[in-house]
């Protein structure tokens, strides 16, 4: 359980932290960006984009500071913190212009410092340093658990488990785990099987057939440098309701790997490097979920729901930054939104902001501010009207990756085709309700699902201001207005 | 279930059937459909204005009939002139009839540039509520349809030439209909912005040094009226309207009603100290603070100009404030050291130095 002293103690190095940097920060403001979402939701290629456009001067008519030509350079620089590693900025724009091709997805933690030179609306000559912050969604699934003990953690993931479309993928592990006795002694090579059947599970929760979000614990889908050591080898049981673990159980084993999970993994993610963000943009594949069906729209939403509880989003004051550090402005993008026509748009934002409700709730409640935008940091596509049959369809032109398929067609990733992705509903809550006729992968195959988003590949570079090639986007100027453009006045 | 209808489909490029959206991109300063909606659309709400205006009471009757009976003594009058010329000689009653001919036609061609004029007007307030109610709605559509009629509204300002290049090529960009209305705001009406305030600076500048120096109480009213009115005019035709007389009598009830709402030289303008810092001055010579007054007043009915004419509302760009202005000019102006005594180098100079 919780130990009291424990968490006094956390909090007091925290603030100690907060103390310092609140210091630093005095002589030289900087900003905490962290750029989150789960696997595929297009962080790296926000950053690359971003740290592009602000490098090279994109074309951003919506980013006050730099349309308005304050902004007179921003340079990469030297991280502050020696044990993370550098977000690769380099061989990911490699990646997408020489390429075209999506870079690499985040597997770990990474950071990249950008130092943005500007002038103030007043005249005086500032830096803004913006440390950007790089990490899988998947990990703050498990800043939950931190108020999770064993017990609870595994009757939820069991009965998570038992639903479907879940159970026909966890039969495996499901049978596994009717041969093991929690009372009985442990076994360690009982617990590595059944860890490698019960990660398998998560990792085929993930496919884009089901497209599943809420998979705790995060670390067993993105170990980083945790991988095979015991605090990442333990899974739920099926434990009775009530007695206690017996010594030297299976039970107490599992116990205490989960207790070391959180003490060596979570507990040091959430100190270092979450709890101490200014700004936070979670990005949303929204899309993904539309694909694969209801049930991983309801998915995302528990997933989103049980995020959002442990930002601690408020106003920012000099109290809290000195003793409770805080988020103070949260951004939701569905990312890809260029997947869509731009008549969609609305829609797909109408359907984020109600996954996000009462997450938006709470954090406008405590004073931070919370926006809501469909974006696309790179956008793949270009826009056209299809006639059919006496009616007009809104389509948008790209290039599908090789092998995607809609309709009868597999595409071999070098023609350009119009697609037509299906008719978002004006109203979100068509989509949520049980009686949904909705239907994605999960339930049908790929020729009668309602939505086909295709993997596309990224668009060849046009020449922006100044002929600097630069990447066409959609709203991500929009992002950075809101992000850190109150900061560059 | 019916939202979801319509089944997802792919095409080849070259599928004839498929209109690639680049066709789409007019370029937007030449495209007219808008404002002429706009016109069409005001004409109506003016209507109703004036029938409410009718119902008013027996005082309209009362002038209506006069000027009735005015036009008719008027037509009687000419065609009795006519007459009586047709009657000494047949040549000057036909240049009787033709002069009146053309102060007929004179006329006519005057009320339709007034009727124009007024229109253009509205055109602008409605632009602004327009603005304001999309800032709210956040509609993509209405934000590019602004920043439309803003381009058409300010064809003519070379001062923009570069502005409206840049803003016309994110018109057809995927911008939320807030941020183009900031966009537009900040590209196209902020240059503008600085101009007005040097207009209204400079007349307050007049105007207090004007008051200083005249002989009568009497001739620096007229003054101060005189410049109020040219600076609502020069400001209105800056924001891209054309006031005729009507247009500019109803600006300046437009802003005289503006300044008594916001409390004529407000406190909270922090003007109150800039009077009391030269109070000094004041103490040296009542006519250069009361010439400092009259310049705040018309510094102030300025900023309210602006507001009336200004085809956006302030969103993206800080309002002007009083104390800016004020401070400007009244630092211009104690800056003479002699002020008083020579007044008129100061004057000569400070109107240079606009």
């Amino acid at each position: 359980m919780i130990n009291p002293l424990s968490r006094f103690l956390d909090q007091a190095v925290m603030s100690a932290q907060a103390l310092v940097e609140f210091g630093t920060h005095l002589v030289n403001p900087t900003i905490r960006l962290g750029v989150t979402g789960m696997s595929d939701a297009g962080k790296t290629v926000f950053i690359t984009a971003l740290v592009h456009g602000l490098m090279q001067g994109g074309r951003f008519p919506v980013f006050e500071a730099m349309a308005g030509g304050r902004i007179a350079q921003a340079r990469l620089a030297p991280q502050p913190d020696d044990a993370v590693p550098r977000f690769d900025y380099e061989t990911h724009l490699r990646a997408l212009v020489l390429d075209r091709r999506w870079p690499e997805s985040t597997r770990r933690i990474s950071e990249l410092r950008l130092v943005i030179e500007y002038q103030s609306r007043r005249g005086a000559m500032r830096t803004l340093t913006l440390d950007i912050v790089d990490y899988p969604g998947e990990w703050l699934l498990d800043l939950p658990l931190l108020n999770m003990s064993y017990e609870q953690w595994s009757a939820e993931s069991l009965a998570l488990s038992r639903q479907q479309p879940r159970a026909a993928l966890a039969s495996h592990w499901h049978d596994h785990l009717r041969t093991l006795d929690p009372l009985g002694p442990a076994h360690e090579q009982a617990a590595l099987t059944a860890t490698a059947l019960f990660s398998a599970y998560l990792k085929s929760c993930r496919d884009q057939r089901y497209a599943m979000s809420m998979l705790p614990p995060g670390h067993f889908l993105m170990p980083g440098d945790f991988a095979g050591s015991p605090a990442l080898t333990f899974v739920p049981l099926d434990i009775p309701d009530n007695g206690a673990a017996p010594h030297g159980s299976l039970w107490s084993m599992m116990r205490r790997r989960y207790e070391s999970y959180k003490r060596v993994i979570v507990k040091p993610f959430f100190r270092e490097h979450f709890a101490r963000l200014d700004r936070q943009i979670v990005l949303v594949d929204v899309l993904a979920a539309l694909n694969a069906g209801p049930e991983a729209l309801r998915d995302l939403e528990r997933a989103l729901a049980s995020v959002l509880a442990c930002f601690s989003a408020g106003r920012r004051s000099v109290f809290s930054a000195l003793f409770n550090p805080r988020i103070d402005r949260i951004l939701f993008a569905a990312s890809k939104a260029d997947h869509l026509h731009r008549s969609s748009h609305d829609q797909l934002e109408a359907i984020l902001r109600r996954l996000t409700k009462s997450a938006l709730q709470t954090a406008q409640v405590a004073g931070a501010e919370v926006d809501v935008v469909a974006l696309a940091a790179v956008r793949a596509t270009r826009e056209a009207m299809i006639g059919r049959e006496q009616e007009q369809l809104a389509a948008i032109l790209g290039t599908p990756t090789a092998g995607e398929v809609l309709g009868e067609q597999v595409f071999d990733g070098e023609t350009e085709v119009a697609m037509f992705p299906g008719d978002l509903p004006d109203d979100p809550d068509l989509l949520f309700t049980q009686t949904s006729a909705f239907r994605g992968l999960t339930a049908t195959s790929a020729q009668n699902a309602d939505f086909r988003f295709l993997r596309l590949r990224p668009p060849i570079l046009q020449s922006g201001h100044g002929d600097k090639p630069s990447f066409p986007h959609i709203r991500l100027d929009r992002a950075l207005e809101f992000l850190i453009g109150d900061r560059l006045r | 279930m019916k939202p979801l209808r319509r089944r997802p489909a792919a095409f080849a490029v070259n599928d004839p059937n498929v209109v690639v959206s680049k066709t789409e991109i007019v370029s937007a300063e030449i495209s007219p459909q808008t404002p002429e909606r706009m016109i069409t659309a005001t004409p109506f709400a003016k209507a109703g204005a004036i029938s409410k205006h009718f119902v008013l009471g027996w005082s309209v009757a009362f002038w209506s009939a006069c000027g009735g009976l005015v036009a008719l003594a008027t037509g009687l009058a000419i065609s009795e002139l006519v007459e009586a010329l047709y009657a000494r000689s047949q040549v000057l009653g036909w240049i009787g009839v033709s002069l009146a001919a053309l102060a007929a036609l004179a006329l006519l061609v005057i009320l339709f540039r007034e009727i124009r004029a007024l229109v253009r007007l509205t055109a602008i307030e409605a632009l602004r509520d327009r603005a304001a109610a999309a800032i709210v709605s956040d509609q993509r559509a209405e934000g590019a349809a602004i920043a439309r009629e803003l381009l058409h509204l300010t064809r003519d300002k070379p001062l923009l030439a570069r502005a409206r290049k840049t803003l016309s090529a994110h018109v057809d960009d995927i911008i939320d209909g807030a941020d183009m209305v900031r966009l537009s705001e900040r590209s196209l009406v902020g240059p503008l912005d600085q101009e007005a305030k040097r207009l209204v600076s400079a007349a307050a500048k007049r105007v207090s040094i004007v008051t200083a120096i005249s002989p009568r109480a009497v001739l620096d009213m007229v003054f101060v009226f005189a410049t109020a009115l040219g600076l609502m005019r020069q400001l209105a035709y800056l924001y891209g309207g054309r006031p005729g007389t009507f247009g500019l009598i109803q600006l300046a009830r437009l802003s005289l009603a503006h300044v008594t709402l916001t409390g004529g030289l407000a406190v909270g303008d922090g003007v109150l100290q800039q009077i009391l810092g030269h109070g000094v001055l004041t103490k040296l010579s009542t006519r250069l603070g009361e010439g400092m007054l009259n310049g705040l007043l018309t510094a102030r009915l300025g900023l309210a100009a602006i507001e009336v004419t200004r085809p956006l509302p302030f969103v993206a760009l800080p309002q002007p404030a009083l104390r800016d202005l004020a401070a400007d000019f009244m630092r211009e102006i104690s800056s003479e050291p002699s002020a008083q005594s020579s007044i008129s180098e100061g004057s000569s100079s400070s109107r240079a130095s606009t």
